[in-house]
């Protein structure tokens, strides 16, 4: 196996270009193994060289982020390398912080597996953990030859594509991705050992764990309902005939917006349904089962709300992602309340 | 109620003048199988080929796979679908291992491929899928002219029932190489010195109404399921004949409830660590009202029927189920039951966030049988079998995913791939 070509990024302190009245030099190149990246050289070995380093001020690289990332991404894409190792940052904040946004870069940009270090309490572990592996590091540098084993021996099998440790076996910090693997026993006979510790009162630990989503209040309905204006959203993938927004039957990215003015009832001849997750025999049949403008006109006639919105919001939600899923939702929300709207019947399946 | 497989194992199969098994090589008469098969009315060209373990071979558009069984002693076969009408579980059944038979898919203008698995029989896939590993006949059934969806899934299922029956009355003249006996009284009977074992029952979602059933879609003794609610069966119906999978088959095999794995690994512990309670089984709902019934009535037919302690639950489908079982969970969980579910990792995108769709207090014992969704590379092979208009493409290096690959991921709880965190 050829040794890999590996850059090393580093900022003016432990890159020796100078202290904190150097935290203003802008990224630099320097052929080989300089200042703390002797150190991922000496933990590589004959496994792979350290071709350059480049070293960035913690201000230029904080201050004007965007530009930096861009100056330092073309400084390592041009040195062609298998790996790039940023760090280990250890407490170092600003940092922290550009070695994590390289790395996410250099996976995202280049393809090219990176891999940082830090100290769990370093603002760049929250900000990057989901992008970029981060190992933990202590909080300063007095063991640096042996994290910098540790981060070499993580960035090697992420250069040769060997399947990783668990975070805790590995020493970084889960970046919440999932990863199929085949393990000893079968799913039943593990199920079932793990109600028997549960019955038994002894430590369970979840395959999965259960996701931590935020609560959000329902938000009080400020007029009085007989002057409010009411609009209907649902997930339950209506669409006018031929689906015109191209909505995907699952894992949606898209939402509709459709005109319903003027339309006391809606006429099934007009809709269609998209969603892959249920039967939709029934909401195809008669899509009020699904949007019910036909009773909500009704409310708005004999004046138990003030109004129904003339715009229904429709995506399916079925496999959807939750970021997707976020983000139409806010979109949706935005458009609601620009219209003035006050309130939303949401009908899900 | 007792029941005794009588187990055959065959490490050789091969076509010849006579089905019969012979030490352990089966030796199987295609031509008779194929006329045998082809006599049904909805069924056109019938063809049977067989596939090895270690084979450079790709069985394409499986739709489903099924373990040879056949009753002994004048018993019915999967009654209600095949046999007649009686009830299934006790008395004597011969079983094949390391032969399944596997049923394609050739209504080709209905179907969308992707909604397909395949098998190798060698490879990547053969440490994934038991079904790389067992001797296969393989059924490719053509729709007689005029055939609808439902009759035709419902005619190939009922071939490859009866090919299995035929491949196991093979073994009628040699004395088996294992007789396994499940033997579980009645709930409510547990001898004094047991009484200290936790009470576990099993809650088997066996059918999911996200997709309209078929009227010949028999499923659980021949009925299609559309208005059960949730009842008790004992667990040697399961192991059986009496349940089999619909037709949508998302992650589960016929196979795999024949040799249920949560049954079996509750009978293994049955009597040391546990007291096998019972079997509880449900259906995936289509509406709300219908779904907080279905959840309230499992957890008071766990809890205050067979009175468990703890309750494991399994789904069968896609995202609606999985939230129907973890409603009956929350609901077992609110009566004291402590529970333990099988879900499949249902991220789209690979995070973590979106493993799950359901977020109820308690849920914090949960398994996981991976992702269907996650992407796997296959080798090229030489032979393709069961999908004759893909064989160009599937012949060569392919890219599918964990979900494609017939027996990878059993919902029921079979595979052993689960997805790790990282």
């Amino acid at each position: 196996m050829n040794p890999l070509r590996v850059v090393c990024y580093l900022n003016q302190f432990f890159g020796q270009v100078g202290g904190e009245d150097k935290a203003g030099v802008a990224p630099r190149v320097m052929p080989g193994a300089v200042g703390a990246a002797r150190a991922i050289q000496q933990a590589l070995g004959d496994a792979g060289t350290v071709v350059a380093t480049v070293v960035c001020g913690d201000n230029y690289a904080a201050e004007q982020a965007d530009r930096a990332l861009a100056e330092i991404v073309a400084l390592v894409a041009a040195e062609r390398p298998d790996l790039v190792v940023a760090g280990p940052a250890f407490l170092a904040g600003r940092y922290g912080v550009a070695c994590g946004a390289l790395c996410a870069a250099v996976e995202g940009q280049l393809g090219v597996p990176a891999v940082s270090a830090m100290h769990a309490e370093n603002p760049g572990v929250d900000l990057y953990r989901r992008r970029t592996y981060i190992l933990e590091t202590g909080s300063d540098a007095q063991r640096m030859l042996d994290e910098a084993r540790r981060l070499v021996a993580l960035g090697l099998k992420l250069a040769r594509r060997e399947p990783l440790g668990s975070p805790a076996a590995e020493g970084y910090f889960a970046r919440g991705l999932t990863h199929n693997a085949v393990v000893a026993d079968n799913a039943a006979a593990r199920a079932t050992a793990m109600l028997l510790d549960k019955l038994a009162g002894r430590a369970v630990t979840s395959e999965v764990p259960l996701p931590d989503f935020p609560t959000i209040a329902a938000p009080r309905l400020l007029p009085a309902l007989g002057r409010a204006t009411i609009a209907l959203v649902t997930d339950g993938g209506f669409v006018p005939r031929g689906n015109p927004d191209g909505i995907e039957a699952l894992a949606a990215t898209r939402y509709g917006a459709y005109d319903i003015e003027g339309q006391r009832e809606l006429d099934p001849a007009l809709f269609d349904n998209v969603h892959r997750g249920y039967d939709t025999t029934f909401v195809k049949q008669d899509p009020h089962r699904l949007l019910p403008v036909d009773v909500v006109r009704d409310l708005e006639r004999d004046g138990t709300i003030g109004k129904l919105h003339e715009t229904v919001y429709s995506t399916t939600g079925v496999a959807t992602t939750l970021a997707h899923s976020a983000r139409m939702g806010r979109e949706i929300a935005e458009k609601l309340r620009a219209a003035g709207v006050d309130a939303v019947i949401l009908t899900s399946t | 109620m007792r029941l005794e497989l009588h187990w055959s194992r065959v490490d050789e199969v091969v076509a010849g003048p006579a089905t019969r098994l012979a030490g352990h090589s089966l030796s199987v008469d295609l031509e008779d199988l194929r006329a045998r098969l082809a006599a049904d009315a909805r069924l056109g060209e019938v063809r049977l080929d067989l596939a090895h373990p270690g084979e450079s071979c790709r069985i394409g558009r499986v739709f489903d796979v099924m373990a040879p069984r056949a009753k002994m002693d004048g018993g019915e076969d999967y009654p209600g679908v095949l046999g007649a009408l009686v009830r299934a579980g006790g008395g004597r059944t011969r079983a094949l291992a390391g032969v399944s038979v596997v049923v394609t898919d050739q209504q080709l203008e209905n179907v969308a491929t992707s909604t397909l698995a395949l098998i190798d029989m060698t490879g990547p896939v053969a440490d994934l899928s038991p079904f790389g590993r067992t001797h296969n006949l393989v059924i490719s059934a053509r729709p007689a002219p005029g055939a609808g969806r439902s009759e035709y899934l419902a005619a190939v299922r009922m071939a490859g029932l009866k090919a299995g029956v035929v491949l196991a009355q093979a073994a009628a003249d040699v004395a088996p190489d294992e007789i396994e006996v499940f033997a579980l009284p009645s709930p409510a009977r547990v001898p004094a010195a047991l009484q200290h074992l936790p009470r576990v029952a099993y809650v088997f979602q066996i059918h999911s109404h996200q997709r309209p059933t078929g009227l010949d879609e028999g499923i659980l003794y021949g009925d299609p399921v559309r208005r059960m609610l949730p009842t008790v069966i004992h667990p040697n119906e399961v192991l059986d004949g009496a349940v089999l999978r619909g037709f949508m088959g998302r992650a589960v095999t016929t196979h795999a409830i024949q040799n249920h794995p949560v049954i079996r690994s509750l009978y293994a512990a049955h009597g040391k660590t546990l007291w096998f309670a019972g079997v509880v089984i449900t259906v995936a709902q289509a509406t709300e009202p219908e779904r907080v019934r279905s959840a309230a009535m499992a957890a008071g037919l766990v809890a205050d029927v067979l009175g468990a302690d703890g309750a494991l639950l399994t789904k069968i489908g896609g995202g609606a189920p999985h939230v129907d079982m973890a409603q009956a969970a929350a609901q077992c969980e609110a009566l004291g039951v402590k529970t333990t579910l099988i879900v499949e990792d249902m991220s789209t995108d690979g995070t973590q966030e979106g493993m799950l769709l359901f977020n109820f207090p308690g849920m914090d014992a949960l398994v996981n049988v991976g992702s269907a969704q996650q992407k796997m590379a296959l080798p090229a092979v030489e032979r393709v079998i069961g999908a004759d208009d893909l064989a160009g493409a599937l012949r060569l290096t392919i890219e599918t995913t964990y979900g494609g690959i017939c027996g990878a991921i059993e919902q029921v709880g079979a595979s052993r791939v689960t997805a790790l965190i990282r």
